[in-house]
């Protein structure tokens, strides 16, 4: 009965992932969950064979150091628009995801970001724009200034990728992963390891608002 | 020493009780000699019954009575005495018992005794605490019990069985605290540390019932936090471990607290709730085609996975744990994604999913809603809630209720007139699709739209007979009025104006009734000669 010190546990634990949790943002049918499928299963299909998932983890590996990435989709519709502060709670990352070959999502996106700002302040949350389907390249609507352009002016990451063709996929994700780590490093051991980045007396003063205004 | 006072309590109140109905024992023998001459009158008049049959079971000469199960009123008293001390006995083993569960528990997970003794014997203390704690409840049952009089006395089993019915409702907290020293002793000596801390928070909340719900939400907040730092940096507990240890903590600690601080009444969780619930039943015209609803209920499979996802999202009201309440959410939310699944043939998005939570919600309207989502952000660990599978469903049941609360003809694609209409019930959208019913649906529902579509066609009716009887009627007054104004004016035209009579010989003429009756006037003859 009598235990020893450290035998049950490996002592400080060195390949403990950091978990960010990421917010996947865009209006429906931009490719949002495609991105992220493409991302895990590294197979795009027309037609996808898992049951679908609206939340998903993905671990990956930055410079040696491991991190879990947790992504929770959000419904895209504008009628939801009114509601999607309610998973901004506790981020760390957002995606905003819009169709190059639609002008409307290209504003819908810049909407997001207005929301976003309203939540967090800069250094709290890191943003990337992904502007996806760039094998639609003949019906293009936003052009890569454009895009790049707002993504400068609000100092956020920015990428174009193509979900259907994995055309930079994976480094949209491995960018934001970098950012998320490096932030971490400035924070500097501010937070557990294992444990998300979430602060517990700001978040009891923003749950108590739930679903109520 | 609650105890002894208990087993010199409990006599008394036997006595009291009897006495009630008895009295001393001088009036007894009045009382016997009574009845006898009664059961002799009876005896008399002819109805049989074995002398042997009305003599105290016991023996002891006097006559007995059913009421008292054959025993004479004295040997009756004994008897229950002693059957009440027995119960009394049995049921202060079981408290013991689980008492010195508890204990040996902790006993076995001590590895060194001589250091700890000082902790430990505090740690006794409160264990007493509780035991006069229990005690007294004990009690309760026996005061309350023997208020009832002596109809109760009659049946002692049934005695026997009002408290064990009054000690299922602690049962399930029973189990809880029984599973959790279990599961404590895998922590050895942690494990006492991490039972002593929940402890004092047991009983610090207790103190603290009186606060808002928000301090009180807050204190937990701290206790789980500072409970997950010790196991960390003290514990050295592993992550996965961790979890688990959390949510043993969660679990023992919320269905203790559970009906102190669920739904209080310091708050107006329940008039939210009641405002949800009329909000959804006013709503219940919606169809799954305005929320844009990617389910199919036709196909079986379909509409079975959409039952079980509203029977999930229901029961999550009967669980007490938040950490429970939340494996409800996510499991009807699989049930939804299957139900997507099947339907499309794809995998389901977000995009699909909310709306097919808004409309299980709908359609099932579970009850106490708002208080439910209330109690698990207030107690639940909050990382539950801000990550995790869980708490990404939870989210989205957040965002559900606040679509709900905020819908509009807009977010159903309706006109706003259209919407005014549903929501006042004039019309049901459903009635235009009382052709598309599914072949399972309920009998009684498809006849239900029937009667309320002939009655929407009787109501049509009756109106274009209403609006036609009032037109006749107008035009009946209308005529009647052509007609008056009609005479009048011929009657202003045409004077009636009595002339006095112009030729009078004419007139006299013609006042002759019997004139053609005169043979003719003569005429002139000529003669010839």
């Amino acid at each position: 009965m009598a235990q020893t010190k450290g035998n049950t546990q490996p002592e400080g634990a060195p390949h403990q992932p950091f978990v960010f949790k990421v917010v996947l943002l865009g209006s429906s049918s931009v490719g949002k969950s495609s991105l992220v499928i493409r991302l895990i299963k590294n197979d795009f299909k027309e037609i996808l064979p898992t049951m679908g998932c609206a939340f998903f983890t993905q671990m990956m590996e930055i410079d040696n150091s491991a991190l879990k990435l947790e992504i929770w989709d959000t419904a895209g519709q504008e009628k939801y628009h009114s509601v999607c502060h309610l998973y901004f709670r506790g981020a760390n990352a957002a995606i905003l995801v819009y169709d190059i070959a639609n002008k409307d999502s290209f504003q819908r996106a810049q909407n997001w970001w207005k929301e976003l700002e309203n939540e967090f302040s800069p250094d709290e949350i890191v943003v990337i724009l992904v502007g996806n389907k760039t094998d639609l390249e003949d019906s293009r609507e936003v052009t890569l200034e454009e895009g790049k352009a707002f993504a400068e002016s609000k100092k956020l990451l920015f990428m174009e990728t193509s979900a259907k063709l994995n055309y930079q996929v994976t480094e949209a994700f491995t960018a934001l992963a970098r950012e998320l780590l490096k932030r971490e490093e400035q924070n500097g051991g501010q937070t557990q390891q294992g444990e998300p980045r979430v602060d517990l007396k700001t978040t009891r003063i923003v749950k108590n608002k739930c679903c109520l205004d | 020493m609650d105890w002894e006072k208990r087993r010199r309590d409990a006599p008394r109140r036997v006595t009291d009780k009897t006495g009630g109905t008895e009295g001393a024992s001088h009036r007894q023998l009045v009382l016997h000699q009574s009845r006898r001459k009664m059961n002799l009158k009876s005896e008399r008049r002819g109805i049989h019954v074995d002398q042997s049959e009305l003599l105290c079971k016991k023996g002891c000469g006097y006559y007995g009575n059913l009421a008292w199960q054959g025993f004479c009123s004295k040997c009756w008293r004994e008897e229950y005495h002693k059957a009440r001390q027995r119960q009394i006995q049995e049921d202060w083993e079981l408290a013991e018992r689980l008492q010195r569960e508890e204990e040996e528990a902790f006993a076995s997970s001590q590895s060194s005794q001589g250091a700890q003794s000082l902790t430990f014997s505090k740690f006794e203390g409160k264990k007493t605490n509780e035991k006069s704690r229990k005690v007294t409840t004990v009690k309760k049952f026996f005061s309350a019990s023997s208020r009832g009089g002596p109809k109760k006395a009659e049946i002692p089993e049934a005695k026997a069985a009002s408290p064990s019915l009054h000690r299922q409702a602690s049962l399930e907290t029973d189990r809880a605290s029984k599973e959790f020293i279990e599961f404590l002793k895998t922590f050895h000596k942690m494990g006492q540390e991490i039972y002593k801390q929940t402890k004092s928070f047991l009983e610090a909340m207790h103190h603290k019932r009186e606060l808002s719900i928000e301090e009180q939400s807050e204190y937990a907040q701290d206790f789980y936090q500072n409970v997950a730092e010790r196991l960390q940096t003290r514990g050295k507990v592993p992550p996965e471990k961790m979890e688990k240890a959390m949510d043993q903590i969660e679990k023992y600690v919320m269905t203790r607290l559970y009906k102190y601080v669920f739904c209080p009444e310091t708050t107006d969780d329940e008039k939210k709730d009641l405002a949800v619930q009329k909000r959804i039943r006013a709503l219940h015209w919606v169809t799954p085609q305005m929320l844009c609803v990617p389910v199919n209920e036709e196909i079986p499979e379909v509409s079975d996975m959409v039952v079980k996802a509203i029977t999930d999202i229901i029961e999550m009201d009967s669980k007490r744990v938040p950490r429970d309440k939340l494996a409800c959410i996510t499991k009807c939310s699989k049930h939804i994604f299957n139900a997507i699944k099947i339907t499309k043939n794809e995998p389901a998005s977000a995009d699909d999913f909310l709306p097919t939570l808004i409309y299980i919600v709908l359609k099932g309207n579970p009850p106490r809603l708002q208080s439910n989502i209330q109690y698990i952000t207030r107690f639940c660990n909050p990382s539950r809630l801000m990550t995790g599978e869980d708490g990404y469903y939870f989210t989205n049941l957040c965002c559900a209720v606040a679509f709900i609360e905020k819908l509009d003809a807009q977010s159903l694609n309706l006109s706003q007139e259209d919407f005014d209409r549903y929501m006042s019930g004039q019309t049901s959208p459903k009635k235009q699709e009382s052709e598309r019913w599914a072949p399972n649906a309920c009998l009684g529902v498809k006849q239900m739209y029937k009667n309320l579509d002939l009655l929407s066609q009787l109501n049509e009716r009756q109106e274009r007979l209403m609006s036609q009887a009032k037109k006749l009627e107008k035009d009946l007054i209308d005529w009647t009025d052509g007609i008056a104004k009609e005479v009048q004016d011929i009657v202003e035209k045409y004077p009636l104006e009595i002339k006095p009579p112009s030729q009078p010989l004419a007139a006299i003429d013609s006042e002759n009734v019997e004139n053609d009756k005169l043979p003719p006037p003569l005429q002139p003859q000529v003669y010839a000669g």
